[in-house]
């Protein structure tokens, strides 16, 4: 097998595992002979990859021989919302044969593997895949300054030397910042943040992502923000639960690992679910009793309407439905007799519920016309979630990944304190999604520092950062928000992509294509041929965590430590040297900037190790490490004692706390605070929940794009329901009458692995509908249609469905935008075509609010399979 | 004689995420287009007039349930007569394996099974299908369907073990009765698991779906 031309004949990309078993089935001479049948079934055939399908003549397909190697711990290092497995990988003489993963302890219901889903499984594809960035590459018609800007997407490709890359690159850095200064570089990752540190900074962005609103109005309303601090108890406690609501999440797709095995389990132990979302997910289909629909972006009038009938139908003799109690002891700005200082009292939670305050009551019968579910169901849904005493309220973030959406947090703590589902066993409220899905608490086992000291900056030079929603604007008008009142013009020229997705992952990616077409420089550090690397100038390779020194990762009660798998591939290097060999270039010191060896890191971390005592109680070091050890590392250190030794830890790659019902490890959420809300106040200004929070509405306001009121007050959001109509009151719909919901999607974590083969396969980037909105449409399954929006459009074929609701669509998040230059038409199914940049409140993304059309497509454009498409590669380069 | 090994699955704890799937292709460095465990996705139901307010829709009767499936490695495989050349034969334990030396491609077999448990490699013009990772069972391992399972919904063992613990149900809709094959399967129900042959709902895999 011959390589293209202009393949690096040094390290020919398929010698992986197909190749080298081809090698070995010789050397080693014999066929591996199975089971009882005998010499009759020669099984031992070279394994074929995904990536090898277009090759003729590769060995048929059939089971890896293991054998002559070792099992290294392996990293899978996204984020992907997911419990953070455990991989290991096979590998002989440098090349990986399998991918497996966690089996290092027996697998029991309280203390379970940490066992992978189908992308950690496929890992090797995307470290092994064809279009992995093999060298650093320069845009053909590029030229210091721009040159043909308009050709970014489209232009061929040039490979250079690392030499020549990082000479032009520093070259073309320093000439903008001399000419317009480091406001005029706009850095949308974060691998060479020490590098602009030392030049003084350059603009940043900033904004809600992944959180919604729960970021910011979270932790101010006293709950948490659902990551860093979690509101619901630890994941033995859910099975005291009678009751679990899951309010918009469907951790099946959006937190994977064990975290559905967990909610099995509260399932087994009794607990019933009711799942409250527009899709019949399939979390609902596997745990749900009860699935009540309800439209995107309307959560908050569905929870009023819930408010509404506890206040109207409680009766703390007959029929309590309220918590007074909590309320009154627990919470500020629920009635007039309960407000914060300096509030007026008008402005209480139940007269706006109730209408005194505006005139409206949230009835139940207000609040079905806007959130799709009917009047008597919403009152008994209202009366089942308040009458069952060990209730877990919770939520995931999509409901706040919403325009205008900064009070939901609030009306959904509203509910929960009404109800008194706090701080008891079995009684929970908050967000319950991605990495903490199931399981909240405090951490029982942590890594230590890495020991690196913070980078001694120069001055500052700027302090700019700009919204999200309003970066390409940024570009391209010249202009942004820095507050309330205070626009600012900027210049931008510039674009460092070091990681993160940022050109596919924001609102506005059609905009965000102009503005890449609009600087004078793009420039990307990434291992595979992404959306950033397309629109770029200079794109340079970097290493995937399987070729770094080491990766330490974990969750609650786990902690990985995955080791380098395999050498740099091609010539891929760590963003760490890349930003070293910049800054040498640009007057730095390299020596600053790499202080520490990758081995001094790792020890510093392990020797940091540290997990929970017994029963709870203080912490010990997790690695015993000797003297022979620090030897054997090279590295500077003292010895110590610890739980596991370091030959263990580093054999197994894994620790695991175990559990099991009251090993004093586990954890009730605002348990003290409820006891006694004086002795343990919360953080907020009045040391309780903030029913009536000023901080969040005086953030809210300050940052400049809205007002909320400081109770949890509905707002029609900007591309919610009310705008699938011309005329709402009259119910006449508009151009555009569907909305669309932007889902987390299992083929990927964010935009990674979106070019894996085996997932492309699995999970196919397909557009979800209504059977009912199909069949006005005269549409059916595996139809190619077109979607569009205010901001862009997108081909896909639709999946009809009963399980969404009908007047709802949906579509994955995450898949690499594939513009068509004659149309503008963008073919993956990228939802940041669909979705526009729109800020609101306190400046997250509101991707679940966005009002489309959908028709059939009858133009010339062809869609493939996504499995048969061929791997996206740089044009010219490779 | 080594005591037949079969499959259980457990529907009402599936929850489609396809681990099971890459991992079977990760063991056998399977392709795409190519399967030997697939994940089956079987729901209906439908929207009518909100019988409480006519103004909107709710939903009636809406399931889904996922089954992963690959060769149910049956007492009665449908696959073995059907092979002209004899190359398909099952062992003592009941798996049921694929001499590649005898196949010649004809892919009868294919037809006859009902699973759609074989595949075609195109690449030598042979069948090729699951066999229980018969490496890892006979060195007392399970097979990395099974141990790849986030929600612990796939076991194997002893059919006759498995079926003392699990019952005798081998089949939901859309699958067919297991009376044709005898497949060495049990299934535990999903809470809207339909029988075999009386589904009211559609496969939500069309493509791969069982014939
Ligand atoms: S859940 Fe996350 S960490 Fe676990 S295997 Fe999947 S992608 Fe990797």
């Amino acid at each position: 097998m011959s390589d293209p031309p202009g393949r690096d004949q040094n390290r020919p990309y398929h010698l992986h595992r197909r190749d080298f078993l081809k090698w070995s089935a010789v050397a080693g001479g014999s066929a591996l002979v199975v089971g009882g049948l005998g010499a009759g079934l020669p099984l031992l055939r070279g394994p074929r990859l995904p990536w090898d399908i277009e090759e003729p003549g590769v060995p048929a397909p059939g089971p890896v021989r293991l054998t002559g190697g070792e099992w290294i711990p392996a990293a899978c290092w996204h984020n992907c919302g997911g419990q953070r497995c455990l991989l290991a990988a096979y590998v002989v003489d440098g090349q990986v044969l399998a991918v497996k993963s966690d089996d290092t302890q027996p697998d029991t219901p309280h203390a379970p593997q940490m066992r992978a889903c189908a992308r950690g499984r496929a890992q090797e594809g995307q470290v092994f895949g064809p279009d992995r960035l093999r060298h650093p590459m320069k845009r053909r018609n590029w030229q210091p300054g721009g040159g043909r800007r308009e050709l970014r997407g489209m232009d061929e490709w040039e490979r250079i030397s690392w030499d020549e890359a990082l000479d032009l690159t520093a070259a073309e850095l320093e000439r903008i910042l001399g000419e317009h200064g480091n406001e005029s570089i706009l850095e949308l990752g974060s691998t060479l943040r020490h590098l602009f540190t030392g030049l003084g900074g350059a603009v940043i962005n900033w904004g809600s992502t992944s959180w919604g609103t729960w970021l910011d109005t979270g932790p101010m309303i006293g709950l948490g923000d659902g990551l860093s601090r979690t509101s619901h108890n630890d994941r033995l406690d859910l099975q005291n639960c009678e009751l679990i609501v899951l309010w918009g999440g469907n951790p099946a797709w959006s937190a994977q690992g064990n975290t559905m095995y967990y909610y099995l389990q509260a399932r087994r132990a009794g607990a019933k679910f009711i799942f409250i979302d527009p899709y019949y997910n399939d979390s609902a289909m596997t745990l749900a009793d009860e699935w009540v629909p309800v439209r995107p972006g309307t959560d908050h009038a569905l929870a009023l309407g819930m408010a509404y009938t506890l206040l109207d139908e409680d009766d703390p003799q007959h029929n309590p439905l309220i918590d007074w109690d909590f309320l009154n002891r627990c919470t500020v700005g629920f009635d007039r007799e309960h407000m914060p200082a300096g509030a007026h009292p008008d402005d209480n939670v139940r007269d706006y519920v109730l209408g005194r305050r505006d005139g409206v009551p949230k009835t139940p019968e207000w609040a079905a016309r806007t959130c799709g579910v009917s009047a008597p169901r919403i009152r008994r849904l209202a009366r089942r979630i308040a009458r069952t005493r060990r209730t877990a309220l919770l939520t995931a973030w999509a409901p706040a990944r919403t325009h205008d959406s900064d009070s939901w947090p609030q009306m959904f703590l509203t509910l929960g304190c009404m109800m008194g589902h706090l701080g008891q066993t079995g009684r929970m409220t908050g967000v319950s999604c991605w990495e903490r899905t199931a399981d909240g608490g405090p951490f029982l086992i942590g890594p230590g520092g890495s020991g690196v000291p913070p980078l001694r900056g120069a001055p500052r030079r700027t302090t700019a950062r700009i919204n999200n929603s309003e970066l390409w604007d940024a570009v391209l008008e010249g202009e942004y928000t820095a507050r309330e009142g205070d626009r600012r013009s900027i210049d931008l020229r510039a674009i460092v992509h070091d990681g993160a997705s940022a050109l596919n992952q924001v609102s506005g990616l059609l905009k965000g294509i102009e503005a890449h077409r609009r600087v004078e420089f793009v420039l990307t550090l990434n291992f595979v041929y992404n959306t950033n690397a397309r629109y770029s100038d200079v794109v340079l390779p970097v290493t995937t965590q399987w070729e770094r020194h080491s990766y330490f990762k974990g969750n609650r009660s786990h902690l990985t430590w995955a080791r380098q798998v395999v050498e740099p591939q091609y010539e891929a290097r760590d963003d760490s040297w890349i930003a070293a060999e910049l800054g040498r270039r640009l007057g730095l010191d390299p020596a600053e900037m790499l202080p520490l060896s990758p081995e001094q890191e790792e020890f510093n971390r392990l020797a940091g190790a540290w997990v929970v005592g017994p029963q709870g109680q203080g912490r010990e070091r997790l690695v015993t490490i000797t003297e022979e050890d620090i030897r054997e590392m090279g590295v500077q250190g003292q010895p110590q004692k610890g739980r596991i030794t370091l030959a263990e830890f580093r054999e197994k790659g894994i620790y695991v706390v175990p559990r099991r019902p009251g090993d004093g490890l586990g954890h009730i959420a605002f348990e003290a605070f409820r006891k006694d809300p004086r002795g343990h106040p919360l953080s907020t200004p009045s040391g309780r929940f903030e029913l009536h929070c000023q901080t969040i509405a005086d953030h809210v306001r300050s940052v400049g794009f809205s007002r909320i009121d400081p109770i949890p007050v509905y707002r029609p959001p900007a591309e919610g329901y009310e705008e699938t109509f011309d005329d709402f009151e009259r119910g006449i719909k508009g151009p555009f009458p569907l909305q669309l919901m932007t889902l987390h999607y299992r083929r990927r974590t964010h935009s990674v692995f979106d070019n894996v083969a085996w997932l492309r396969e699995a999970f196919p980037q397909e557009f979800i509908m209504n059977t009912l909105d199909a069949e006005a449409r005269n549409l059916a399954t595996g139809d190619i249609v077109l979607i569009r929006s205010r901001h862009g459009a997108v081909l896909r074929p639709v999946f009809v469905t009963e399980r969404i609701m009908p007047g709802v669509v949906a579509l994955g998040e995450g898949a690499w935008a594939d513009v068509d230059p004659g149309t503008g038409l963008d073919r993956a199914g990228a939802t940041n075509v669909l979705n526009g940049a729109r800020p609101t409140g306190q400046g997250h993304q509101g991707w679940n609010t966005c009002v489309v059309e959908v028709t059939p497509y009858r133009g010339p454009i062809r869609l493939q399979a996504d499995w048969r498409q061929p791997p996206r590669m740089p044009q010219g380069a490779v | 004689m080594a005591a037949p090994l079969g499959f259980r699955m457990d529907a009402s704890a599936c929850i489609g995420c396809r681990s099971c799937v890459i991992a079977c292709k990760s063991k056998n460095g399977l392709p795409p287009g190519t399967h030997f465990r697939r994940i089956i996705e079987y729901g209906g139901g439908t929207w009518i007039p909100d019988p409480e307010d006519p103004t909107l829709l709710a939903p009636s009767g809406i399931f889904a349930y996922c089954l992963s499936l690959s060769c149910l490695h049956c007492e009665e495989p449908a696959c073995v007569p059907a092979c002209p050349t004899q190359a398909i034969q099952q062992r003592p334990d009941g798996i049921v394996l694929i001499d590649s030396g005898r196949c010649t491609g004809c892919r009868y077999c294919e037809w006859a099974c009902p699973y759609g448990a074989l595949a075609f490699d195109s690449s030598t013009g042979r069948m090729i299908k699951c066999d229980l990772c018969v490496d890892l069972v006979d060195g007392g391992e399970e097979p990395w369907c099974v141990t790849s399972c986030v929600t612990r919904a796939l076991e194997v063992g002893p059919i006759q073990e498995l079926r003392a613990r699990h019952g005798q149900l081998d089949a939901l809709a859309p699958l067919p009765s297991g009376e044709q094959t005898l497949p060495r399967l049990v299934i535990t129900p999903h809470p809207h698991g339909q029988p075999a042959g009386q589904g009211t709902g559609r496969s939500s895999n069309p493509e791969r779906d069982l014939r």
